[in-house]
């Protein structure tokens, strides 16, 4: 498809050179000139596909039927290479393996391959198309595979935040795991949120210059379920490692709580310029606590509503008794 | 792409689930259920736990109604020692949950108002009143649980082997509390079938709408 347009433009960049050359003086030399300038686009568009065909195959077929009704003055070049395509005999889009690695490899594989690739160029292009195509280069893919990103920079956003969620949820979990060997004291509960609050936010430092364009990419309306989804779902793997294991409406409030402390968090990380976040740290810590006296003030509501009604309840037997309401005649 | 986050989520829960049944199968008893497949498993079976939990929660509570009202007659040991049942029951499908990460349904203080207000509006109609609306329930989680046996024996019973044996053995207990009911002169009541048809649509509402929300 990109190829498409690719040759579409080159087709017109050539009738834009030709017309340029009219422009000048009619001379044979202009007419020798026209046919260099001719001759040079072919190639360097010959060069083009030569580039194109030692990508995946799967991107071949995609492309094929616009590579075979580009113009047709590629002649040689582009029959070589759909001679090429369909001398493969497996050309299922399932199965491919890409030309530099000898193991299988699923599109998922190498669409998360891509990504990974292209975050280190994103605090050069941001989170957007460029990035991928650089990150595609770097693994040598013709930058055209970014048209396999469907949502473009928003596949680039949820990757690392998928990234970076089973990257806390690997840490968390070995954190457990020392726990329960005994090698390491269990934390509280204000204490460990503290901490994998504070972990998974550092491993925003490195992008944190152009996360505010991330975030507005998370809000656009058909990244929103996904974003969600992660978000809940780190939220869930905090609590479960902070050792929550409520059935009840706690389940809800507690995982709203943090919710609302990550995002608020992060909203100030983005905008702070202290040295190391210090900032965003104290932040934090003030969130954490004011959650932790509204928990305590619940639970004391609770009881003194408790024993508010057993006072009542032991004054209204007082006065069943004082009556004589109580005596069985 | 979507699918890539997503399995890479999964396939990272999947993995931390792995590490932590193995690192705490010294520290406390074996799991009820292996870690989920993919994300089919894990769906399925968290609507089956969700609702089994929400129905055990509301039989809690509607007993805890009926005992508001009958808990000084003679019938009050009889709806207690069924309410204790009910409690392990409960307990049970707690650890549970705890265990598989299974969110509880949102609607639990509706179910927990609704089941308090049913047992004790069927208890105000008297013993008999009570038993009815006990025998009505408990048919119906029983039905439930039978179609939840059915749908994992489909599935793979050799899979689920410990969960199959739990919730046999809970349906048991359901269907020997829709016996006393009956036994006690449930039929009795004015207004009987009336009463069941009611309380037995309830219980499927309250089922499907717990799958879900």
């Amino acid at each position: 498809m990109a190829a498409l347009i690719r040759g579409l433009r080159a087709g017109k960049a050539l009738r834009g050179l030709a017309s340029v050359a009219v422009q000048a003086k009619l001379s044979s030399q202009c007419n020798r000139v026209r046919r260099g300038i001719h001759r040079a686009a072919v190639l360097r568009l010959a060069d083009d596909f030569k580039s194109n065909s030692v990508s995946p195959p799967s991107y071949h077929e995609v492309h094929t039927a616009g590579e075979s009704s580009s113009s047709s003055t590629q002649g040689d070049f582009s029959n070589t290479a759909a001679g090429k395509e369909y001398g493969q005999p497996n050309t299922s889009y399932q199965d491919q393996s890409g030309e530099h690695d000898e193991d299988y490899e699923t599109e998922e594989q190498l669409q998360a391959r891509i990504l990974t690739a292209s975050l280190e160029f994103v605090p050069l292009h941001g989170w957007s198309v460029e990035a991928i195509a650089a990150g595609a280069e770097t693994l040598s893919l013709s930058a055209a595979s970014t048209g396999m990103f469907n949502n473009g920079a928003g596949d680039l956003v949820l990757h690392f935040i998928a990234e970076c969620n089973s990257q806390l949820a690997a840490t968390l979990a070995e954190q457990q795991n020392q726990i329960q060997l005994g090698q390491a004291e269990p934390k509280k509960t204000a204490e460990f949120l503290r901490d994998a609050v504070d972990l998974r936010l550092r491993m925003l430092i490195p992008y944190i210059d152009t996360w505010p364009q991330a975030m507005s990419i998370l809000l656009l309306p058909h990244n929103i379920p996904d974003s969600l989804k992660h978000l809940s779902t780190m939220v869930d793997d905090i609590w479960y490692y902070a050792g929550d294991r409520s059935t009840d409406m706690n389940w809800y409030t507690r995982r709203a709580a943090l919710t609302g402390i990550y995002n608020t968090t992060e909203l100030v990380m983005v905008q702070d310029s202290s040295p190391d976040f210090e900032e965003t740290w104290a932040f934090l810590d003030n969130r954490i606590k004011d959650v932790v006296n509204m928990a305590n003030t619940a639970k004391q509501v609770q009881a003194t509503g408790e024993a508010v009604v057993q006072g009542l309840m032991g004054a209204a037997i007082t006065l069943k008794n004082l009556t004589g309401m109580n005596q069985r005649r | 792409m979507q699918r890539v986050t997503r399995s890479a989520v999964r396939h990272a829960r999947n993995c931390v689930y792995v590490n932590g049944v193995n690192g705490s199968v010294l520290s406390r008893r074996y799991s009820v259920l292996p870690p989920a497949r993919d994300e089919e498993e894990k769906t399925m079976l968290d609507r089956m736990l969700r609702v089994d939990h929400a129905g055990e929660y509301g039989a809690n509570r509607i007993y805890a109604g009926q005992m508001a009202i009958l808990g000084r007659t003679q019938t009050g040991p009889l709806i207690q020692h069924m309410w204790d049942q009910e409690k392990k029951h409960l307990e049970k499908f707690n650890t549970i949950l705890g265990e598989q990460r299974v969110r509880p349904t949102l609607l639990l203080p509706l179910w927990n108002i609704s089941g308090f207000l049913l047992g004790a509006c069927s208890a105000l109609l008297g013993k008999e009143g009570a038993m009815a609306c006990t025998v009505a329930v408990e048919e119906s989680i029983s039905e439930h649980y039978n179609s939840q046996i059915r749908a994992l024996m489909e599935v793979d019973p050799e899979r689920y082997t410990e969960l199959l044996q739990i919730i046999k053995e809970f349906r048991d207990d359901e269907m020997e509390h829709h016996d006393t009911g009956l036994e006690h002169d449930a039929e009795s009541v004015p207004g009987y079938f009336f009463l069941k048809t009611f309380i037995h649509t309830g219980c499927k509402a309250a089922i499907y709408i717990s799958q879900r929300v």
